[in-house]
């Protein structure tokens, strides 16, 4: 009789348990934190949003991800949230040299592993940095127009940027700097916003009054990089006609170096980024402190730019 | 006593902005001749032209004594729905382009409703749909843009964008819809008693009530006319640039206020002028052009922005006084 009444308690608590067994489950997912500077509707955001939105699917964690367009306050409120919130790890971008270096100390002191990645920022207190060396990435385009001689000493190069003093283009200016500098050759950055059609409008207004002096473009940022063909063709400036080289992290961008308006486009693997940041925390939250960076990319012309047309096309 | 012409000139409300363009075009020739260009003028035209079309909606909803702040977010968000509709093959384009219209449509209703139902200022109202409508464009795209490459051989594409050169100028078919659309509202706001019941609106609500206009049936059908009028400048503009982001139009609702209200028409309702919006859309747009071919430095583009905007604040109000004590 009593093993009978026991048989029934246990019958009647199997849903309980199971609730509770459910319940530990779901806490024993972790939950990382994705903050961005970017747009959430900049094209290659959406890549680093969706290598992020892979890593949550392929391990069963939780990723809490947000966009704060370059505005550091907002950024900044991000963090200390994510902060208090404790979870396993955060990964953030810098959206301005030096402006997290506080809240870096205050999630290391809260023990929360904290992985940079996009853009990278030395005075802060990171645990790793994963995605492109910006001053290098700059150095690398001006190095190409000095190789393929398409500037000389002297030159003029036009630097359109979507958000004038932000780390990317203000850390790929100085690397470019570094080349051209010495050559004499100089350059402007101008600002374009992050409006698509505010962009084209710009570059055609910019291109238009200075067609005559601008012998090669530097493109700080995907938007702008991707806008070349538009504004070449609003313009009246065949493929080829100025040299141009920037991001190429959108499929606009692999059309126009696969059809020659860019001569060659820098890829950041936006994806993979994202992946391998949440990677790094994860493994830091697991006790394994992260002691490398990670630099991801690659130089692409025509002859390549096929593949990468190919792993943006199939998002 | 019958005026002078030079005394009704005077009292137009449109001197001033009229003044202001001119003094533009003089200075800016001035200093670069490609500023008068050929290619110049179609490249200037061809964006100034889609915020335009917001700006003469705006007009006359301003007239009526209300504003819009959500057709930024409409102009992108039209873009985004009709690009989805079309390219996951759900319906033809130009079904989707009239689904796109009269979803517009409904956003304008419901701001409209709440304006006048809830007694709600539309300042809040339509800042509050801003919101809702630029955060389902980010949410139902995941922030991806909408591919616009198909449109090229799309008839409905060629008839609201195709382009054409008339005499060495590159203009595109928008124009054509802007100036039809300038005439219509020029008329409807001169010419009809309809122009008369939003002028009345804008006025004085209560007296216009009390004299048999229908306020409120007035002001929801401008917001409806705003918001219809947004998407088909964001669906143009979405051809032309062959983008649709659901992130595209972010501030266009400042800069279309500002256009209205350097054109003249007030900013408490009761009076507009679709002539001086006309004029204030060229004096901004052109503004904007003429700064970067004169070569100011690229990062201090807003400064000139601003100070010239300032400047002609300040020389637009003594116009103003002087039209006044012309009347």
């Amino acid at each position: 009789m009593l093993k009978r009444r026991n048989l029934l308690s246990a019958a009647a608590l199997m849903p309980f348990a199971a609730i509770v067994g459910t319940a530990k489950a779901a806490g024993a997912a972790k939950t990382y934190y994705w903050i961005s500077h970017g747009g959430p509707a900049d094209p290659v955001w959406t890549y680093f949003l969706s290598g992020a939105n892979t890593w949550a699917a392929d391990t069963g964690a939780t990723v809490k991800t947000s966009f704060h367009s370059g505005d550091v306050p907002s950024h900044q409120e991000a963090l200390r949230a994510a902060i208090a919130a404790k979870p396993a790890g955060i990964v953030t971008t810098s959206p301005d040299p030096g402006s997290l270096v506080k809240v870096v100390d205050e999630a290391r002191a809260a023990g929360i592993p904290i992985i940079n990645f996009n853009t990278p920022d030395p005075k802060a207190n990171f645990q790793a940095y994963v995605g492109a060396d910006l001053g290098v990435v700059g150095k690398g385009w001006a190095q190409y127009l000095v190789d393929k001689k398409l500037v000389k000493d002297g030159d003029f190069i036009w630097m359109p940027v979507e958000v004038p003093g932000a780390t990317y283009g203000v850390q790929e200016a100085a690397g470019a700097a570094t080349v051209l500098k010495p050559m004499n050759i100089t350059t402007e950055v101008t600002d374009t916003t992050l409006d698509q059609a505010e962009v084209i409008n710009r570059m055609a207004d910019y291109l238009t009054a200075n067609r005559k002096k601008i012998k090669a473009i530097i493109g700080l940022g995907d938007l702008v990089t991707g806008s070349i063909k538009r504004v070449f063709d609003q313009v009246g400036v065949k493929p080829g006609e100025i040299p141009v080289v920037g991001w190429g992290n959108s499929t606009d961008t692999t059309q126009e170096v696969l059809n020659g308006y860019v001569n060659a486009a820098q890829w950041q693997d936006p994806q993979a980024t994202s992946y391998m940041a949440l990677s790094l925390a994860a493994m830091a939250s697991n006790g394994i402190p992260p002691g490398f960076n990670i630099i991801t990319g690659a130089l692409y012309g025509k002859d390549t730019a096929g593949v990468y047309d190919k792993i943006l096309s199939s998002k | 006593m019958e005026r002078t012409w030079v005394e009704r000139l005077v009292a137009k409300p449109e001197l001033g902005p009229f003044i202001l363009l001119v003094l533009e075009l003089i200075v800016f020739t001035a200093i670069n001749p490609d500023f008068v260009s050929a290619l110049n003028i179609s490249n200037a035209l061809t964006f100034t032209v889609e915020l335009g079309l917001i700006a003469l909606a705006m007009t006359l909803l301003m007239t009526s004594g209300e504003f819009d702040l959500s057709v930024g977010s409409v102009f992108g968000f039209s873009a985004v729905l009709m690009w989805t509709l079309f390219n996951t093959g759900l319906v033809v384009m130009p079904v989707a382009f009239v689904i796109t219209l009269l979803v517009a449509m409904f956003i304008g209703w419901a701001n409209g409703m709440l304006v006048t139902k809830q007694s709600i200022p539309s300042f809040l109202v339509t800042l509050g749909m801003l919101l809702v409508v630029r955060g389902t464009a980010l949410y139902a795209t995941q922030g991806f843009p909408q591919n616009t490459w198909r449109a090229d051989n799309q008839w409905l594409a060629q008839v609201l964008v195709g382009d054409m050169t008339i005499f060495g100028l590159r203009l595109y078919m928008s124009m054509l819809w802007f100036v039809l659309a300038a005439l219509g509202t020029h008329y409807v706001l001169t010419q009809t008693k309809v122009g008369n019941w939003i002028q009345a609106s804008g006025g004085n609500a209560n007296a216009a009530r009390a004299r048999g206009v229908p306020v409120n049936k007035v002001k929801i059908l401008l917001f409806m006319f705003s918001s219809m009028m947004a998407s088909f400048a964001g669906i143009i503009s979405s051809i032309r640039t062959q983008a649709a982001n659901p992130n595209s139009g972010t501030g266009y609702e400042l800069e279309v206020i500002a256009m209205v209200v350097i054109g003249g028409t007030v900013l408490t309702g009761g009076r507009g002028t679709i002539v001086g919006t006309v004029l204030g859309i060229l004096i901004l747009r052109l503004m904007r052009n003429g700064i970067v071919l004169i070569g100011v430095p690229g990062l201090a583009y807003n400064i000139f922005i601003g100070g010239i905007i300032l400047g002609m604040m300040v020389l637009h109000n003594y116009l103003e006084r002087r039209h006044h004590a012309g009347t």
